[in-house]
């Protein structure tokens, strides 16, 4: 039973990504998500489901990938402001949340803004505590 | 151009371990993710999400391209089967800059053992 959820969460998660995306990807992302499924790993999928439908929502157009990659960050540049960041967050927090209540975990995640001491930039964070760090953004 | 741009910068790690699992062979994403976690004796972990938003980007910068199979053009078929699995393979410019990091990473460690060296002393 809460494999069939999970998996409904999965491709509902796939089916808000870009169409182009979808096309390419979608399908072997569905295979891996069934082959790595396991009870306790289905918050971590979906987890990383939802951030990169955030990436792939989030990503500024006019230069994919140089940035990204050099960083190491998911969304950064000057191209996404405060605004869009803190909505992100606000959303990628509730739709985290109602999936875990879906498929009957607790949150494990917690979403953390940090602001520097000396320098104008703050950085938005997703947390999982066995996980990876996740960096949302980081805005100068 | 945006191949120099990532040759001067330090890659991501996952873009290190997606360029250090295709070093070894043409893989499909599952395989490039056990890869990864046999590599990383299981420390690193990577998500499908991960995996293809990473592709995807080291395929626009053509470090990463589709390996020539046999079902490469059926690929967009409904449904994944096990002899329609999308084969990545690493390409020249791939290879170069997966060894200009680790040349920079090489460059870091040894540094980083010079002033552990000092420090020993120092304190010594």
């Amino acid at each position: 039973m809460k494999r069939s959820i999970s998996r409904f969460a999965y491709r509902l998660l796939l089916g808000l990504h870009p169409a182009s995306f979808q096309e390419e990807f979608g399908d072997e992302m569905l295979w891996i998500f069934e082959e790595e499924y396991k009870p306790g790993n289905a918050g971590y999928l979906l987890f990383d489901g939802t951030v990169s439908l955030l990436r792939q929502r989030c990503r500024i157009q006019s230069d994919p990938g140089q940035l990204s990659i050099a960083s190491g960050a998911i969304i950064t540049g000057p191209g996404i402001g405060p605004i869009r960041l803190l909505q992100a967050t606000i959303t990628i927090s509730v739709i985290l949340f109602s999936l875990m209540q879906l498929v009957g975990q607790s949150n494990p995640f917690t979403v953390s803004v940090r602001w520097a001491d000396r320098m104008p930039c703050y950085t938005v964070t997703l947390q999982a505590p066995s996980h990876a760090e996740v960096i949302l953004g980081t805005m100068p | 151009m945006k191949t120099e741009v990532i040759k001067r910068a330090p890659l991501s790690s996952a873009t290190l371990h997606i360029l250090l699992a295709l070093a070894r062979a043409d893989l499909h994403g599952y395989g490039i993710i056990k890869e990864v976690a046999r590599n990383s004796d299981g420390h690193y972990r990577l998500g499908p999400g991960t995996l293809y938003d990473n592709l995807k980007k080291l395929m626009v910068a053509g470090l990463v391209a589709d390996a020539p199979t046999p079902s490469a053009s059926k690929r967009k078929s409904a449904s994944i089967k096990e002899d329609d699995r999308r084969l990545y393979t690493l390409t020249k410019a791939g290879g170069d800059t997966l060894a200009a990091e680790v040349e920079r990473l090489q460059g870091v460690v040894s540094k980083a053992r010079l002033r552990l060296q000092e420090a020993k002393a120092g304190r010594a």
